[in-house]
Formats: structure tokens, C-alpha cells, sequence
């Protein structure tokens, strides 16, 4: 079977997509990015925004209504859930190859 | 204070302004080449430079929201001047606003894209003057044509050298204002291929850094 071409997914944009899983604005995935990666990925507000802009345009997240005036919420589209389960399917392979091998 | 200054390096430009900030000097607004500083007591600022322009005003509301969320005062630039400045607001977090390589390299593509944009822009103008004949290189092999007093030519001694040094810098607009053009366009794209070669020179870091 042939791959989606988007994988496999960097860390960052990973963690973003399991992070707007639920619903958040920009700083909450900052948060969420930091707690769900155990405090390995920090990023920066301007190379999340541009992650961001990026993800919307490649349809894997979108806004969605919010009571905020200021703050866009997003969350994450069919797309982007589709694209996560692949790489999390990529990320068991591998786990299982490796510790077979490795035993 | 205003200060009239122009540069084609965001790191240089943030380096000039923290400069500025530890001399007692707080930058508060940039119009196209002159910047404004209000007197202050010297600080140790961090001032970091993004460039990017929004099609929407909540988009750009957006954007600063989360700079200020994440302890980043925005603190000159607008939805369409391309140009945004930051100010670093509280002691924790990062000092920088890019974690990356290549979103840090990006802001130079984005500045690159701009130039490239504003020089297009005056080539149909360009096209135009030159469709339309306004531009008629006839001129350059019969200058005398450019100039319009009666009997000019006729003229002699202090009469004709008054008359003429008079009516050139006209015959001059009149035969030769529309170089500003090819050389604003070359201007530009100069401006483009420097911020291009930035963009490129930044994402090298990435490479040498491992």
C-alpha cells in the first residue's frame, strides 16, 4: 500500500495535531505541546503561528467557533485525524520491529 | 526622537534597537524608514523582528494574541506593514520568538516574496508607458526635440544659454522621468535577491549547527 505522502510527521506538528484533538487556541497548544511531549518540545510563538498557518492550509486542522474575540480556536479535521492514526500505525511498526530485534 | 534608518537584516535591526533601548531610547513606531523613540530609562530589552502581512484583521488580532500569551509585547507594526516588532515582557520563556531553523529562515522568504511582488507591480505600468509610446527612445538621438521654447535653437550668446539652462532640467523630466521605473524595479529586486540570500544563509545554520 502506498504511504500518505505527509508522513512521517515531524515531532512538532505530532504534537499539535494530538493537542487540537480537543479544541484550543494558540497559547493552549503551546502548553499542551510542551506537557504532552513531557517538556521536550518547546515552541517559540512564531514558529508555532507559521506551524499553525500551515496546518489549516494543508486542511489537517481549522478554526472553529469560539467566545474569544481575539483568539482563533482550532481543532483538528477527519484529514488530520486520519494522517495522525496513520503515523501512530508507522510509530507501533516500528516499535514492534525494534523490540523484537532488540531482544 | 525620530531616526531615519534602513536595513535589510532582521538581526542587525534588532541588535540597533536593543542598542537604542540600552541607551534610554523605547522604539515605539515605524513608519517606512524612520523610527520613533520615546526617552526612557535604559533598559535591557529584547526586541525580536517577524515579517508577515494578514488578509484579515482577526487573523492579525490572532497572531498578537498569542505573541502577548506567550510574554511577547507587540509593540510596533500593523495587519499590512509586514514588518512586526516584539518586546520581551516577562522574565520567563524563551528569548527567542522562533524555535526553529527554518521558521527563524522563513520570515526572510516571506520579506524576499514581498520585493519580488512590488517589483512586478511596475512592470505592466513600465509596459504601458512604452505600449502607449510615452517612452520613445527616438529622444535619446535627437535631444533637441525634448525642448519646447520657440526659436531656442536661433538664440545666441547669454539669451540662449539663459533660455536653455532653464527649460533642461524640464527636457530632462520630460524625455527621462520614466527611468525612475526600471530603476525602482531594479531597486527592489535587489532588496529581494539580499533578503534571499539570508533566507538561504540562515537555513545553512541548520546544517553547520549539527
Amino acid at each position: 500500500m502506498e504511504r500518505d505522502k505527509h508522513l512521517p510527521l515531524t515531532e512538532t506538528v505530532y504534537y499539535i495535531l494530538l493537542a487540537v484533538v480537543e479544541p484550543a487556541h494558540g497559547y493552549l497548544i503551546m502548553q499542551k505541546v510542551e506537557e504532552l511531549s513531557g517538556g521536550q518540545v518547546r515552541m517559540a510563538a512564531g514558529t508555532l503561528y507559521g506551524a499553525i498557518e500551515n496546518l489549516v492550509k494543508l486542511k489537517f486542522i481549522q478554526p472553529v467557533a469560539s467566545k474569544d474575540s481575539r483568539r482563533k480556536v482550532y481543532a483538528i479535521t477527519h484529514k488530520g485525524l486520519d494522517v495522525l492514526r496513520f503515523d501512530l500505525e508507522r510509530m507501533k511498526h516500528m516499535i514492534d520491529v525494534t523490540t523484537d530485534r532488540l531482544k | 526622537m525620530k531616526k531615519i534608518k534602513f536595513f535589510t537584516n532582521f538581526n542587525e535591526e534588532e541588535n540597533w534597537l536593543n542598542d537604542m533601548a540600552r541607551q534610554g531610547y523605547q522604539f515605539t513606531k515605524k513608519t517606512s524608514f524612520s523610527y520613533e523613540f520615546e526617552s526612557q530609562k535604559p533598559e535591557n530589552a529584547i526586541i525580536k523582528m517577524d515579517y508577515r502581512t494578514f488578509k484579515k484583521r482577526e487573523d492579525f488580532e490572532d497572531y498578537c494574541a498569542l505573541f502577548e500569551d506567550s510574554g511577547w509585547e507587540h509593540i510596533a507594526g500593523t495587519k499590512s506593514s509586514g514588518y512586526q516588532y516584539f518586546k520581551k515582557a516577562d522574565k520567563q520563556g524563551s528569548i527567542e520568538i522562533f524555535s526553529d531553523v527554518d521558521s527563524k529562515a522563513g520570515r526572510y522568504k516571506r520579506l524576499s516574496d514581498m520585493w519580488v511582488l512590488l517589483a512586478c507591480s511596475f512592470i505592466p505600468i513600465l509596459a504601458a508607458l512604452i505600449s502607449t509610446d510615452t517612452i520613445d527612445p527616438g529622444v535619446m538621438l535627437d535631444p533637441k526635440s525634448l525642448y519646447f521654447t520657440p526659436e531656442l535653437w536661433d538664440l545666441n550668446g547669454a539669451a540662449f544659454w539663459r533660455a536653455f539652462l532653464f527649460e533642461t532640467p524640464f527636457a530632462l523630466f520630460r524625455g527621462f522621468f520614466w527611468i525612475i521605473l526600471p530603476v525602482m524595479i531594479m531597486i527592489y529586486l535587489y532588496f529581494a535577491v539580499k533578503a534571499n540570500k539570508q533566507y538561504k544563509k540562515t537555513q545553512e545554520d541548520k546544517i553547520t549547527r549539527k
